[in-house]
Parts: C-alpha cells; sequence; structure tokens
C-alpha cells in the first residue's frame, strides 16, 4: 500500500515548549490510523502542521507524494477534516451549510446537491436538513460538523476528536459512518483520547504523550507491549489479610489490589486464569457476588509505559 | 467559487441579527429620535419667542460677524429670541431669578450659553448659537479666503457681502430656514457618517470567517482548495454590498419618509456615502487582522471608534467647534468628520473642492487600511491558531 501520509522529523515550539518534538509518521493509503494520547499530547498540532495551518520548527511533510504547502491546491482538493470545534453558520440550515463548505470544493451543482444528499444520509441528518443549528441537539450538531467536512467525498480525512460530549446514539451513528467511509476508500486519520474508540475504529494506532510517539502499531502489537495477560475483576464483601495474601499465589498472578469491596488481579500470563481464579475462591470459600475478566486495554498501554492513565 | 461564497456570505450576513441591528436598525432609530427631536425646529408656529439675555460687551462686539447674525434671530416677525441685551452681572441676575432661558455670552472669541436648566428652549438656544457660530466661523473663513484671492481689488466690505452671499446661497432651498437647518443637518449628516463606519463590523466579521486563526470557520475555509485572497475578496464584497444598501436605504428613509432636505445633491450624498462605506469596511478589514480578538471586543471596538469619530464630527452638539478650534487635523483624519464635512461641503460650497478634498482623504485612508490589512494578510501561516 502507497503511504498517503508520510511526517519526518516534526519538530513544532510555542515558545519553550515543545508540541512536537521530532515525530514522524506515515499513513497508508486506505487505512484509519489513530492518534492516541492525552489531552495536550501534541495530536491537534501535529494535525494542524500536516494540515499547513501551522508553521513548524523543522521537518518535513508530504501528502499524496507532494510536499505540503498552504497553496497546495490539487493536494488540499482531496483532503477533509472535522475538526474538534464545531464550525459551522447558525444563520444557514443544514443543508445550506453543508452545501456551503462542500461549494468550496465542488463547483458544479448538480453534483453538489448529490453529494450533500449523500452526506446528510451518511450522518443521519436527512430529517433535519431545513433544520437551523440553534435547533439540533449537541449529537446532531457534532454530526453536522462532520458532514461539512467531508460531504465533498475526499480521499484523506482527518478527524479530530469528533465525538466529544456526544451522546452514545450520536456516537454510534458517527463511529458507523467512519467505518463507511473506510469502506467507500477513504484515508483516515483519527484524532482522539477515546481508547474505546480507538479499538473500534483504527487498523494502526499511534500513542502520543509531550509531542512524542510513545508506542506504534495494531491494537494487539500495542496490548502486547501492555506485559499483562488478563484482569479479573471480583466483588468480595469481606477478606481477611490471609486471604487476600492467598491470591498473590496463584499461579501467573503479577498484582493483586483489594479497595472497597472490589478486588483486582492482574495475569502476567496464563490461558486459563478465571477458572483458577473460581478454583480458590470456593477451596477458600470466599463469597463473592460478582467476577468478570477483560483483556488489557490501550489505557494499560498507556499506564505501562509512561505510569499514568490517559484521561490524566 | 467566487459567487458561491459571495451568496453565502450575504445570506449570513443578513441574517445576523446582531449586525442587523447596528448597522441598519440603530441608525434607522437614531434617525426617528433625531426627527422627533428636531422636527419642532422647522416649525416656527409652534415656537413662541423667549427670553435670553446676551452680553453685550467688547468680546461680543468685536466678533461683528457673530454678533450680526446672532442678533438677526432676535427681531423681526419670526424672531426666535426675546434678547435682552445686558452686561454679564445682569445677564446672570436675570437667569438666576429665571427671568431667561438662558445668557449667550462671548469669551475668547468663542461664544458660549449658560443655562440653569435643561429643555426644549435651552436646547433650541444652544443648536441655534452653535450654528450662528459656525456659519459665522464659516464666513469668516470665506472672507478670509476672498480677500486673499482678491489681492486688495475688493474692500472689507465687498469681501463680507461676498462671504455672506456664498454661505446663503449656496443651497438657495434651504435659505428660510438656515437659522436651524445647518444645525439639524449636521446631526442627519454625522448620523450616515456613523452609519457607514458602524459598517466596519461586517468587514470584520467577515475577515473572522475566513482566517484560520480569527475562528474555527476559517480554519475550514483555510484548508480548502481555494485561493486566500479570493475569499477575502469575496467576502469583503459581501459586506461591502450589505453596507452600502443599509445606508442608501437610510439615506432614501430620512429623504422620503422623514423629509430631511438633502438639497439638489442626492447622487452625490449617495456617492460620498459610497466612499464612506469603502473606507469603514477597509477599517473593519484592518482591525481583524491586526488585532486577534473575539467577536464581540471587535463590535465593541467599532462601536467605540465610531462614536469618538462622531463626538468629534459634532454628532453631540458642539462639541466640533471646540474639536475643530483645539486640534484641526483632527477630522482630517477621522472618516466620520470627512463624511460629515462632504456632505457640508455639497450644501454650502459652490465648488467642488472641500468637496473632492474629502472624498480623496477617505480614499487614502481606506488604501491605507487596505495596504496595512493586505500585509498582515500575507502571513499565509501562523505560529499558533
Amino acid at each position: 500500500m502507497k503511504n498517503v501520509i508520510e511526517v519526518k522529523h516534526l519538530t513544532k515550539s510555542y515558545k519553550q515548549n515543545k508540541a512536537v518534538d521530532d515525530l514522524s509518521l506515515t499513513v497508508k493509503e486506505g487505512e484509519i490510523l489513530g492518534l492516541l494520547g492525552p489531552n495536550g499530547s501534541g495530536k491537534t498540532t501535529t494535525m494542524n502542521c500536516i494540515l499547513a495551518l501551522l508553521k513548524f520548527d523543522d521537518g518535513k511533510i508530504s501528502i499524496f507524494g507532494k510536499e505540503m504547502a498552504p497553496d497546495s491546491y490539487d493536494i488540499k482538493a482531496k483532503i477533509g477534516v472535522v475538526f474538534q470545534e464545531v464550525a459551522v453558520f447558525d444563520e444557514l440550515t443544514v443543508y445550506g451549510n453543508i452545501d456551503y463548505f462542500c461549494g468550496l470544493y465542488i463547483e458544479d451543482k448538480a453534483t453538489r446537491a448529490q453529494y450533500v444528499e449523500d452526506a446528510l444520509k451518511l450522518v443521519g441528518l436527512e430529517e433535519n436538513k431545513n433544520q437551523y443549528p440553534k435547533q439540533l441537539s449537541g449529537g446532531l450538531l457534532r454530526r453536522l460538523n462532520i458532514a461539512c467536512g467531508i460531504a465533498h467525498k475526499p480521499k484523506l480525512i482527518f478527524l479530530d476528536e469528533p465525538t466529544v460530549a456526544v451522546d452514545p446514539q450520536s456516537r454510534n451513528n458517527i463511529l458507523e459512518g467512519i467505518k463507511k467511509l473506510r469502506d467507500d476508500g477513504a484515508t483516515i486519520v483519527y484524532t482522539t483520547h477515546y481508547m474505546e474508540e480507538v479499538e473500534i475504529l483504527c487498523d494502526r494506532v499511534i500513542i502520543l504523550d509531550h509531542g512524542k510517539i510513545i508506542a506504534e502499531g495494531t491494537n494487539d502489537e500495542l496490548k502486547a507491549l501492555a506485559k499483562i495477560e488478563e484482569k479479573v475483576t471480583i466483588e468480595v464483601a469481606e477478606l481477611s489479610p490471609k486471604q487476600l495474601s492467598g491470591f498473590e499465589n496463584i499461579k501467573n498472578v503479577d498484582t493483586v489490589s483489594y479497595e472497597d469491596g472490589i478486588l483486582k488481579v492482574v495475569f502476567g500470563k496464563g490461558k486459563n486464569n478465571l477458572a483458577e481464579m473460581i478454583d480458590y475462591l470456593k477451596a477458600n470459600r470466599i463469597q463473592y457476588s460478582r467476577i468478570f475478566a477483560e483483556r488489557p486495554t490501550l489505557n494499560d498501554v498507556f499506564l505501562e509505559l509512561t505510569g499514568k492513565e490517559l484521561r490524566d | 467559487m467566487f459567487w458561491h461564497n459571495y451568496k453565502y456570505a450575504l445570506k449570513t450576513l443578513v441574517k445576523n441579527k446582531s449586525l442587523v441591528f447596528w448597522t441598519l436598525a440603530f441608525p434607522f432609530i437614531l434617525a426617528i429620535f433625531f426627527n422627533l427631536a428636531f422636527s419642532r425646529l422647522h416649525d416656527y408656529d409652534v415656537f413662541e419667542p423667549f427670553d435670553i439675555a446676551v452680553v453685550r460687551d467688547d468680546a461680543y462686539r468685536k466678533e461683528t460677524v457673530f454678533a450680526e447674525a446672532f442678533g438677526s434671530l432676535t427681531r423681526g416677525d419670526e424672531r426666535l429670541f426675546k434678547a435682552k441685551f445686558s452686561t454679564r452681572d445682569e445677564a446672570e441676575k436675570l437667569l438666576s431669578e429665571e427671568k431667561v432661558e438662558g445668557i449667550v455670552y462671548v469669551e475668547d472669541g468663542q461664544a458660549h450659553v449658560k443655562i440653569k436648566k435643561n429643555g426644549t428652549n435651552q436646547t433650541v438656544l444652544k443648536m441655534a448659537t452653535e450654528q450662528v457660530a459656525q456659519s459665522a466661523g464659516m464666513i469668516n473663513d470665506i472672507a478670509a479666503a476672498e480677500a486673499e484671492r482678491s489681492g486688495g481689488a475688493m474692500n472689507q466690505f465687498e469681501i463680507y457681502a461676498k462671504a455672506v452671499e456664498i454661505v446663503q446661497n449656496a443651497e438657495p432651498k434651504i435659505e428660510d430656514d438656515s437659522h436651524v437647518m445647518n444645525v439639524v443637518s449636521i446631526e442627519f449628516f454625522t448620523l450616515i457618517a456613523m452609519a457607514c463606519m458602524q459598517g466596519a463590523m461586517l468587514s470584520t466579521e467577515m475577515l473572522n470567517r475566513c482566517l484560520p486563526n480569527l475562528s474555527h470557520r476559517g480554519k475550514r475555509v483555510a484548508i480548502a482548495p481555494t485561493k486566500k485572497s479570493r475569499v477575502i475578496l469575496s467576502n469583503t464584497l459581501a459586506g461591502y454590498t450589505v453596507l452600502l444598501v443599509s445606508v442608501i436605504l437610510l439615506i432614501l428613509f430620512m429623504r422620503f419618509v422623514l423629509g430631511v432636505d438633502f438639497g439638489t445633491h442626492t447622487w452625490l450624498i449617495m456617492a460620498l456615502a459610497a466612499v464612506g462605506s469603502l473606507t469603514a469596511t477597509m477599517m473593519g478589514m484592518l482591525l481583524a487582522v491586526a488585532f486577534k480578538m473575539n467577536d464581540n471586543a471587535k463590535q465593541v471596538v467599532v462601536l467605540s471608534v465610531t462614536m469618538v469619530g462622531c463626538l468629534f464630527a459634532g454628532m453631540f452638539g458642539g462639541m466640533k467647534i471646540i474639536f475643530d478650534e483645539a486640534c484641526p487635523w483632527m477630522n482630517k483624519i477621522n472618516p466620520v468628520g470627512l463624511i460629515t464635512d462632504g456632505f457640508y461641503s455639497l450644501l454650502y460650497y459652490e465648488d467642488a473642492t472641500r468637496f473632492i478634498v474629502n472624498v480623496v482623504s477617505l480614499l487614502v485612508i481606506a488604501a491605507v487600511f487596505f495596504v496595512l490589512s493586505v500585509r498582515s494578510l500575507r502571513r499565509a501561516r501562523y505560529d499558533s491558531i
């Protein structure tokens, strides 16, 4: 697969602070790349530099094989961007907003009308097309924001935290829409600090912290970095110190913690950890109300690599 | 793309309630208030001449043109005032005993009015005195120019007679009520100038929309495959269109609904309004690119700049005379002052020199604003957005 974006040694500082620090990345054609990191990790700044909106101190950026510059109109024509902030006109209807922004790319009126209808359908706003932004809920407004950014059917799409402050229904709609865009052949750079979305959507993930890439790979590759196999959580009303220390002796257990009636046991490796745990509970006649096991998340990866949680 | 952007820019501007209020509704409301306040000045029947005291001392006598002109308001059947010519002490006593509505006196070559309380009569006295002082100043200026032009061929009497004739004959239609027309006209002229300058808000808003460091919508426009200059030009043109239409509607409203007399130069008045609107548009453009502030802050700045300009230009009573004396250059660079003076010169000057000077000055100011804006805009990428 061809590289759609190539960033080499990108560095961007705000006075003394390095927002992006010698960052290099590539985005391959047809993939969804997740840029994951906590607030202030440099995700949006990286995106703005790639889009030639911001000056940067050092580095080289090329898109579709050409160097990106503010006047690279041929490249810009193939790009769609959905910014974190809702950027629409209160004075225009839903249809008017999409038509206006689409018109900055598509001059032919008939084509544009079809594209606007397609965008309305994609984000599920067909029934709201004559409403004004102020009449829309937060979730619908976000969907309009997305429609304005992708109506012209771009080949490369940047989505900067498109689901911030969105209700579950709209979030599902947005995520389904993004999958559809990928299925239609678009390459997508998806910026977020919601690891669940990255896990659902992204083919490849880059984790950023303090403007640097701290990990890169597929979901499974990254989770392998977490050095844990399984996390088991058990609701236990009472537990004596002796019973608690007994958990540490179970095979493959890495760490054990007990707080407010919740026991958390982390296994470093192994396949039948949950079964062994249940056996131990029964053998020691420990009463429990609920038990479940989960695989490591990208948050565990981030915790492993930085010592802090993604949403800190 | 140019017309697509222009069409939507127009659509969004005319639907923006805040902008429509300040650029269209507010001047209309002020025009109605001005009309209510000044309409009685045209109707002599409703005026009963009222008592005033005029301090006839050396300072008063020295200002011969003013003394003669003001005196004419105290004589005849259509007199405005029943004047008691007296000393300063006598006048003060009459005022303190409320036997007169106000005192007119001259000090340091300037006419002043002293009143004890506010009311319609006091307003009329103030406005009439200001207007007479302004006309007297104009006659003196014209006389000085005529004296220089004649090179000694005319005597003092002939010079002043000609100056008076120029002022009186400049606009025959208003000859009969010239003692009130001038003041009213200035107020309305200043109002048109204010409407033009407040239009700077439109271009400020239009620029905000297409620059990524000023708005989120600007970011969206900046990443589109369209030349920035083209978007800015179409947006600015849309702002100018809305402003010009608003100002022309205001002029037509004043002329045909409120019955304000603009003389016979309606087309030149429209042309001057167009140039004034252009200057305001360029000012708004500069304001948008030079200062990174939010929309509301920029609106406040535009309103403040416009109101200060109106103050210098004479919207709020006799301040124009004071500012013209204290800093004569101020109204040479004040767009509101230039627009107001342009209208005024159409009514009171036979030749078009002063009008043309005002128009050219406005165009120069617009050009300066434009060049400064373009210099700022040429930085294509930003350190931060």
